[in-house]
């Protein structure tokens, strides 16, 4: 009698199943699915005219591949993905483009006169542009796709390092190679040319080999060395390939940059390291020295570059790219440096307040990296929207919160770029604020975006849609009913993951600005969580002894014998009287001289489980007190003692009322167990401290030890709400 | 002729400077079903305390069967009694009183298990026939915050019943039930008092008192004001209080039946 025929029954003949299923859905549910149908074919349009190359897709910024400064005129040239060269003048940011070849440029380099630029392509074409017309003068036969090309510093030499390894030296004036150098055992990656045009430089693998242009003699190899040969201990070199390379002009010191985040500063004379620079903590691509050698300039995948002078361990952050820092070169003041990044920006900054002070795009639009993301979102949101329309139009529940989820996380994913060309510098990134009508001309589509979702949102969860949803017809109504409670809560916990997610999502970009060496976390964070053992061992041994305790003080204070009631007293006042440090040191000094020698866990466990259990004493004796007269009187009509009553019936029911107060205690105690660390227990804190310490990076321990602590209160209060759950079912109605 | 299982005698009680019980003797043979009716705060409820001591009288001596409560000694010398006491008084209270960490069976085996050292499984046994005696076999496994309060109370009366007590007492077992759940509880009474248990009841149910008492006792200010088979303190009250009481419970009854 309560089944009501549905709508998904399978009609007879073969009729278009699909349009009698809507005509049968409610009215109000029709137009919200219309809207999640249009957005799942727009998302999907865009999507495959996105990967097709169609004109329609979103402004995409060009990634910039290298950056190049004129030795004479303020002009700044670029090497840009779609295939031109861009040119500014850096007085006024206005922008010439040289047309290009079509194919993605991979480095420019001015001639010292500043009359020629020199483009290479990633196909192995080389360009010659006049620069005051802009018109290309020469084209060099194609060869093989190029890795990385360099370019003599008197202009006449230029060596090209193809894809199988081989390095062609180019006379860029006769325009030919006079030779080349076949290739090595090991993958080459980076090629520099020193100033004078007589070494090369070579990245094979994880070493550098140095060759001389002209002569035939064997290369040197600067392939790293242990510090302490006899005990292998202090590598000195790249443990990664080497990807980037540059001379100092004067010749003397050549900066590599590897693929293990390190960039080294190798001694030409002796060929030992002068200096390792661990600031970056991602593969560093592109170094460079200003004009004298005074001063390096570096970028890497972090999307950070670095400044400082050669082979130091004072360096300089400029952070705001939003990819990898492609490009780097030094202004002609010398207070101003210039980066690129596959973010589709060149970027100026200077070096006396560290601040960037102008930023110009390839094209005014997304970061290339967003655009494909976004792309990406489309077509997954497209197709998981039709199935979503599908499980819709059959009125399932689930469909309309998954469709929900979907959406929300898609609004999500659109605020991170909204939010770092607008708001993230707010709360504390060191990012470049867009003015404002930039940043709308920058992020509209994703504004639009994130409205229509949003949009989309509110019309599948009003009141009249998700109703029809979330009471599915042809139940009983308290069934209805139980059905509505139980997703409302569903509803409202996906809003609240999605507040969740956004409020990481900041949280993560403010950590970003703390500068973190990620590698050195991933390297210690075994080591460190090794102490959560510890810790949590060391918890739940204090809080047993707490329990007791306190259980034992609440009957003291309870008590009417004096004696009693008066060392409990005392206790309380004591314990809670003092700060736990100070106990913590008394406890560790103070039993020694009482020729006491405790293990430092034990004494830690001890400490703890005292201090806990005069705390925990007041909480047992509100709960004690809590229950009723009757519950006594009743207990002792039956003829039960008091000792019986005690432990039947006043226990069992005072401890439910202390479990929540107990278990906040616990997870309190857990995080108050970091206290420990002064005995010196190898618990978390005190291993995040002794490796922070030891490396300089205390703060990157401490995020992994204050992450775990984080994840085990979630993990207990969890539990904490399963026992509740549990100790609460004679409550339950 | 029989012995009568409680003798009470000049039984005083004070609450500080507050004389609560004023010397009232009171002497129930068993069977016998004792209906006290009154105002409150006339120590109706003190009285029935007193009885199986959870109120300690100030004054007099309390008998039933063979041990002997005399208050004029220092409490120390009856301590030893006051469990035994107990063990022969089954009590019900006002607000029920069920342990609610337990479920209806928990709490009628509790006191047999704990007190009377009865193995568990006799206990359930027995505590299968007390519910099924008061009607709630289906709710043997229910905690008493799902159950009614005219369940609650039934089971509290299965769980009195469960120490095998010579006497019961009922301090306004009905007074915190909704109306339409006082029939049940007073059903059950009426067929404890039939099957011949000693019971002292104080309750403002005229009718129970009626029907069921075999004597009636109107208290007021700590004083047995009258006593009488209940035809004639209903029908033929002697004294101007008991006439005054009687018309407003009889009129508010009826309001409330209204």
């Amino acid at each position: 009698m309560d089944k009501v025929s549905c709508p998904d029954k399978p009609t007879e003949g073969n009729r278009l199943p699909g349009l009698e299923m809507l005509s049968a859905l409610p009215k109000t549910v029709r137009f919200p699915l219309a809207m999640v149908a249009l957005t799942a074919l727009l998302s999907l349009l865009y999507a495959v005219s996105y990967f097709a190359g169609s004109p329609l897709r979103l402004q995409v910024t060009s990634a910039v591949q290298d950056i190049a400064v004129h030795p004479g005129a303020s002009l700044l040239a670029a090497a840009v993905q779609d295939g031109t060269v861009r040119l500014w003048d850096t007085d006024d940011w206005t922008m010439r483009t040289l047309a290009g070849p079509g194919n993605p440029v991979l480095r420019v380099e001015f001639t010292p006169d500043g009359r020629t630029l020199v483009g290479v392509c990633t196909d192995g074409t080389i360009f010659l542009w006049d620069v005051p017309t802009g018109r290309i003068i020469q084209t060099l036969p194609e060869g093989e796709p190029v890795r990385d090309a360099s370019l003599s510093a008197d202009g006449t030499l230029l060596a090209v390092l193809g894809e199988s390894g081989v390095i062609r030296l180019w006379d860029v004036e006769l325009g030919a190679v006079f030779r080349e150098v076949p290739a090595g055992e090991s993958p080459r990656r980076a090629v520099a040319l020193n100033a004078e045009g007589t070494l090369l430089a070579v990245g094979e693998g994880k070493r550098i080999l140095i060759r001389e242009v002209e002569g035939s003699r064997p290369p040197r190899v600067l392939q790293g060395y242990w510090r302490n040969a006899a005990a292998q201990e202090g590598w000195e070199g790249h443990t990664g390939e080497v990807i980037a390379l540059a001379f100092s002009p004067d010749g003397r010191l050549l900066a590599s940059g590897g693929s293990d985040t390190l960039l080294i500063f190798w001694d030409l004379e002796d060929g030992m390291v002068a200096g390792t620079t661990e600031a970056h903590w991602a593969p560093v691509v592109r170094v460079t020295f200003n004009q004298d050698g005074t001063s390096f300039l570096s970028g890497s995948q972090d999307a950070k570059a670095l400044n400082g002078r050669p082979a130091s361990q004072n360096v300089i952050n400029y952070e705001g790219h939003l990819g990898t820092v492609t490009g780097v070169a030094f202004g002609r003041e010398p207070t101003v440096l210039y980066t690129a990044g596959d973010d589709g920006t060149v970027r100026s900054w200077e070096t006396v307040n560290r601040s960037q002070t102008h930023m110009v795009w390839t094209r005014v639009g997304l970061a290339p990296l967003w655009g494909e993301i976004f792309a990406w979102w489309m077509l997954g949101s497209g197709l998981l929207g039709l199935f979503f329309l599908w499980a819709m139009c059959r009125m399932r529940g689930w469909g309309h919160l998954l469709a929900m989820s979907l959406y929300l996380l898609g609004i999500l994913l659109l605020l991170v770029p909204i939010l770092t060309a607008f708001l993230l510098p707010l709360v504390g990134v060191r990012s470049y604020t867009l003015p404002w009508e930039l940043g709308l001309r920058v992020t509209w589509p994703l504004i639009v975006a994130t409205v229509w979702y949003g949009g989309l949102i509110a019309l599948l969860t009003r009141e009249s849609v998700a109703l029809c949803y979330e009471a599915p017809q042809g139940l009983p109504l308290a069934e209805q009913l139980m059905a509505v409670r139980r997703t409302h809560r569903v509803r409202f916990g996906i809003f609240v993951a999605a507040v969740w997610l956004t409020i990481l999502l900041v949280l993560y970009s403010v950590l970003k600005g703390f500068n973190l060496n990620v590698p050195f976390m991933g390297h210690f964070f075994e080591f460190i969580m090794t102490g959560a053992g510890i810790t949590l061992w060391l918890s739940a041994a204090s809080i047993s002894l707490a329990v007791v305790l306190a259980l034992i003080g609440a009957l003291g204070r309870l008590s009417n014998n004096p004696v009693l009631n008066g060392i409990a007293g005392f206790y309380v006042s004591l314990i809670r009287g003092t700060p736990l440090l100070v106990q913590l040191y008394i406890w560790y000094l103070g039993l020694p001289r009482l020729n006491i020698t405790l293990p430092a866990e034990l004494a830690g466990v001890l400490a703890l489980g005292v201090n806990y259990g005069a705390y925990m004493t007041e909480i047992f004796r509100a709960g004690i007190q809590a229950i009723g007269k009757g519950q006594h009187e009743a207990a002792q009509a039956l003829g039960m003692t008091a000792a019986q009553t005690f432990r039947r019936i006043v226990l069992p029911q005072a401890f439910r009322i202390v479990i929540p107060p107990i278990g906040n205690e616990f997870i309190a105690m857990m995080k108050d167990s970091a206290l420990v660390s002064v005995f010196s227990v190898w618990e978390l804190t005190y291993r995040a401290q002794k490796i922070g310490r030891q490396y300089f990076r205390s703060i990157e321990t401490f995020l992994i030890a204050a992450a775990f602590y984080w994840v085990l209160t979630v993990v207990f209060q969890f539990l904490q709400g399963k026992l509740e759950e549990y100790m609460a079912r004679s409550e339950r109605r | 002729m029989a012995e009568p299982i409680i003798k009470v005698r000049g039984l005083h009680k004070y609450f500080g400077p507050l004389h609560v019980i004023r010397g009232v003797d009171l002497e129930v043979m068993p069977g016998e079903v004792v209906v006290i009716i009154g105002p409150s705060g006339g120590g109706k409820s003190t009285f029935l305390r007193c009885l199986n001591l959870l109120e300690q009288p100030s004054a007099g001596t309390i008998e039933i069967e063979e041990i002997r409560i005399d208050a004029d000694r220092p409490p120390s010398a009856y301590r030893h009694y006051i469990r035994p006491l107990r063990m022969r008084v089954g009590m019900v209270f006002q607000h029920f009183n069920l342990f609610p960490h337990m479920t209806a069976l928990e709490n009628i085996i509790e006191a047999p298990i704990t007190v009377k050292k009865m193995p568990r499984e006799e206990a359930i046994a027995k505590a299968e026939q007390l519910l099924e005696w008061v009607g709630l076999s289906a709710k043997r496994d229910e905690y008493p915050s799902r159950l009614s309060g005219g369940q609650q109370q039934r089971v509290a009366i299965a769980r009195a019943l469960a120490m095998e007590p010579k006497i019961m007492l009922f301090d306004e077992p009905t007074s915190a039930l909704d109306p339409e759940l006082i029939a049940e509880v007073i059903e059950v009474m009426e067929r404890l008092a039939n099957e011949g248990m000693t019971m002292v009841v104080v309750t403002h149910e005229i009718h129970f008192a009626r029907d069921v008492a075999d004597r009636v006792i109107f208290m007021d200010s700590g004083q047995w004001a009258e006593m009488g088979p209940p035809e004639e303190i209903f029908t033929r009250p002697k004294e101007e209080r008991t006439r005054q009481f009687l018309s407003h419970i009889l009129r508010g009854g009826q309001a409330a039946r209204r």
